[in-house]
């Protein structure tokens, strides 16, 4: 019954067909899934920005009670990346490669009677990494504190009651991922349209398709379904991955975002739309696709805030339908906004649809 | 079918591009299961003609019935009963012969046997092959096989042998004498007058937007002779077709 419906209805069968064509394109696959899927894992890979772990190099030149038990609750601790097992030289050797962040080097003679070091260890540390080496020696500090303390047997001790709290640390790959999805968002329906419209187009395929009674409608239907469609895979992939593999915390809601997406996706197929409208041949709409795209991939704060462009810039990038676009989705995924807390974004979106609607309805043509 | 007598009535077609009249006050009429030939140097506005009457292009002024249907009021109920091979056709890419010809068929909201159309054009064992990938003779096979998803009435076929090898161009001729006893009208056009000879029941002759002249081709042929006018050299029983068809066969190649 529906496979008798799928093959009467021109409609149903078209928007079928470009289904079958457009995921049967592996180039159109690569741009619109690929890419982004490679610029997020590099970004959430770098994760540059975020507090590392510290490492801490560890050499025992007393090897007696005290310098095993000192490393004992070092260790114990956890906190540290620990390497134990190499020569001081090449903990040095480590330390001035950056692979160090700190070196804990316990002198011979250590927690021994008479000998100069027997209460002292020797740290030398990173300079360049100044908040992991302080962070790193207030805590050997801290056990030292704890091995002097046990000495002199004062069982009250002051102490801190500690209480995890759950936080936001907001890493970069937050900032970026609702930036990629809005620019993939972009570039497929802006691209996919523009290429693969111009080509039906001088190809003769919109010619063969016009010597039969199917209405225009029906077949613009097909190709504009697929796309809203392909925009919201691309939303649903890109934020399962950053979330799932890159510990992404989605404040928002995502069927916002999905309603952000076709509204976004809405706005560039008809972009894409008015680009294959006015080319004639691919070779015009791909330099004239690139430069709306281009342009807004930078402008756009997609990559990096707006807030450091300046002002003269800042004020027309601000109103580009992919600043619309990357600040909603940006909102809703990192802030937990709501679509409606969005509606001076979801406003200029719109009034971006209605332009490039009307433009793409002006400039439409069969051959 | 409501099958008239005068499937299609064209009167005083024209159409202009600027200064260039391609088409300059053409009228003639089509009998229903009639095989009408439109002739013509490039540029004498045959394409021009056939596409007003496809509904394809609007023209300037006259009118164009098809079926009973007023190709200017309605040119889609036209072409749901009409089949229209183009000069060059393009299909979808990445869809096999059998899915486009599914999609085609949904454009008429019809459920097709595109296996059984496939087989018409000796194509079958192409099914799952893209259109990009046949040789010139199979697209324009194919070609007419997507014309013939709606079971047309009236096929129009434009150059349908232009490029083709003589052989491809031999099958094509079976092909346009078996819609011909199936009953469906066909009107085509073609540089090859050997062509209008051998398939035509009748033929307009096109220059400059008009029609010069209009009969059966064995009555131009005469009205020709009777004028005075002869052969600077008689014809051979035979011509270098015959010969080279006679040394390679009739069968279809695929190259």
């Amino acid at each position: 019954m529906l496979k008798h419906l799928f093959q009467t209805n021109p409609t149903l069968s078209l928007t079928r067909a470009s289904m079958k064509i457009w995921f049967r394109d592996r180039q159109a696959i690569f741009w619109t899934f690929f890419l982004p899927v490679v610029l997020i894992s590099v970004f959430g890979l770098l994760d540059f920005g975020a507090f590392r772990t510290v490492d801490l190099g560890m050499v025992d030149l007393a090897n007696n009670d005290a310098s095993r038990k000192l490393i004992g609750e070092v260790r114990a601790l956890g906190t540290f990346d620990i390497s134990e097992d190499l020569s001081e030289d090449e903990e040095r050797e480590a330390l001035l490669d950056g692979d160090r962040d700190l070196v804990l080097i316990i002198e011979p003679g250590f927690g021994e009677e008479q000998s100069p070091v027997r209460r002292q260890v020797t740290v030398v540390y990173n300079q360049g990494r100044a908040q992991e080496s302080a962070a790193g020696q207030t805590i050997i500090q801290h056990v030292l504190d704890g091995m002097t303390f046990a000495e002199g047997n004062i069982s009250e001790r002051y102490s801190i009651k500690a209480l995890p709290v759950d936080s936001r640390n907001l890493k970069f790959i937050d900032f970026l991922m609702p930036g990629v999805v809005a620019m993939s968002i972009m570039q497929m329906g802006l691209f996919s349209v523009a290429f693969s419209f111009v080509q039906l187009k001088s190809r003769g395929v919109l010619r063969r398709l016009k010597a039969t009674p199917v209405l225009p409608a029906s077949f613009i239907f097909a190709q504009v379904f697929i796309r809203l469609t392909v925009s919201i895979l691309q939303t649903l992939v890109l934020v399962g991955l950053a979330v799932v593999a890159f510990d992404v915390h989605l404040e928002g809601n995502l069927g916002f975002m999905l309603l952000l997406a076709l509204l976004g996706g809405g706005v560039f197929v008809s972009m894409g739309f008015a680009v294959s409208g006015w080319a004639r041949t691919e070779d015009v709409a791909a330099p004239v696709a690139n430069a709306i795209a281009l342009p807004m991939m930078f402008l756009s704060g997609v990559f990096f805030p707006r807030d450091a462009m300046p002002g003269p810039l800042r004020a027309v990038a601000d109103f580009l339908p992919l600043s619309y676009l990357a600040d909603a989705l940006r909102n809703v995924a990192v802030d937990g906004a709501s679509l409606w807390s969005q509606w001076d974004n979801v406003l200029g979106l719109t009034v971006w649809l209605a332009i490039t609607f009307f433009i793409a309805v002006r400039l439409f043509r069969w051959e | 079918m409501n099958q008239q007598a005068e499937i299609i009535q064209v009167q005083d077609l024209r159409k202009s591009y600027g200064e260039l009249k391609a088409v300059d006050g053409v009228s003639f009429s089509v009998s229903s299961g009639e095989v009408f030939g439109i002739l013509g140097p490039n540029g004498a506005g045959k394409t021009t003609t056939v596409e007003i009457l496809e509904g394809m292009r609007a023209p300037d002024s006259g009118s164009a019935v098809i079926n009973g249907i007023d190709v200017r009021k309605d040119p889609r109920a036209v072409k749901k009963v009409i089949g229209i091979q183009l000069q060059s056709s393009a299909f979808f890419d990445r869809l096999n012969l059998t899915e486009i010809l599914d999609v085609m068929g949904s454009l008429y909201h019809r459920e097709i046997d595109a296996m059984d159309l496939l087989r018409d054009v000796e194509l079958d064992d192409r099914a799952n092959a893209l259109f990009k990938d046949l040789s010139g003779g199979q697209k324009q096979r194919f070609s007419v096989a997507s014309t013939l998803v709606n079971d047309p009435i009236l096929l129009f076929l434009d150059e349908p042998t232009t490029g083709l090898d003589p052989q491809a161009r031999r099958h094509m001729w079976a092909l346009v004498q078996r819609f011909k006893s199936e009953g469906r009208t066909v009107l085509l056009t073609t540089h090859y007058m050997e062509e209008a000879e051998e398939l035509c029941d009748r033929v307009a002759i096109m220059d400059h937007g008009k029609i010069v002249a209009m009969d059966r081709p064995a009555a131009l042929v005469e009205s020709l002779l009777s004028k005075g006018f002869r052969k600077e050299h008689t014809e051979k029983l035979a011509n270098l077709e015959d010969v080279f068809l006679d040394l390679t066969g009739r069968e279809l190649r695929d190259e």
